[in-house]
């Protein structure tokens, strides 16, 4: 059968969701030993922002694919524009936590990046197997 | 024309948080790219809009690309910051 973006981007935050907590799981090990509870803390706050700001693209792109092309263009641009304002509200209010330690602050930096990168391989991998029509159908 | 000595006089009597600076100069990447991953989708859909599926999941990826560089950008100062 061929795919559609819905089917997709619904495998895209299925997966990723699994991806994420996996990461976070182990920055939770990493950071507890680093770090203590804060270090615990500070990888889940990581791995849900990661998971948040690329799932609300997915959604933006799962929304947006059935509004026409204008409607298409301003979910996917809208959204991305909501999103950064929430993570600078989100980041800066982490910023100034008091449970966030100054040993614990490379956690969240290293889970984030681990999560972003984990996330692209993902979504690369499932979008080069996905089977697309070159001619519409009706399925 | 400013010599070096004065600019450099001027930068440091700026008051402030370099933060919003940096803020600044992340999203102008990827502010450009997001920009041209888009732009370049509607001319393609526009050409060939049977193939509209297909160059949306495209423009995904494109675009995930893209804020990856911008998340790592705003994750920086818990590394660098204190």
């Amino acid at each position: 059968m061929f795919d559609d973006v819905k089917s997709v981007m619904t495998r895209v935050l299925s997966f990723g969701l699994f991806l994420v907590l996996g990461i976070s799981l182990v920055g939770s090990i990493v950071g507890f030993l680093v770090a203590g509870v804060s270090g615990i803390c500070a990888a889940l706050a990581g791995g849900s922002a990661v998971f948040i700001f690329t799932g609300m693209t997915a959604l933006s792109i799962l929304i947006g694919s059935r509004l026409p092309l204008a409607g298409f263009v301003g979910a996917v641009l809208g959204g991305w524009l909501v999103k950064m304002v929430l993570f600078l509200i989100m980041f800066t209010l982490l910023d100034g936590a008091p449970w966030l330690t100054i040993e614990a602050r490379p956690v969240v930096f290293f889970t984030i990046v681990a999560a972003v990168v984990g996330g692209l391989i993902l979504d690369t991998l499932i979008v080069s197997k996905a089977r697309f029509p070159v001619i519409p159908t009706k399925s | 024309m400013y010599s070096v000595a004065t600019v450099t006089a001027a930068a440091a009597g700026m008051t402030g948080s370099l933060g919003n600076v940096g803020y600044g100069l992340a999203a102008i990447g990827a502010g450009i790219g997001i920009g041209l991953v888009v732009s370049k989708t509607i001319e393609s859909i526009a050409r060939q809009p049977e193939l509209a599926s297909r160059l949306q999941v495209t423009m995904w990826i494109g675009i995930a690309f893209t804020e990856a560089l911008a998340l790592i950008a705003l994750a920086t100062p818990f590394i660098f910051g204190k």
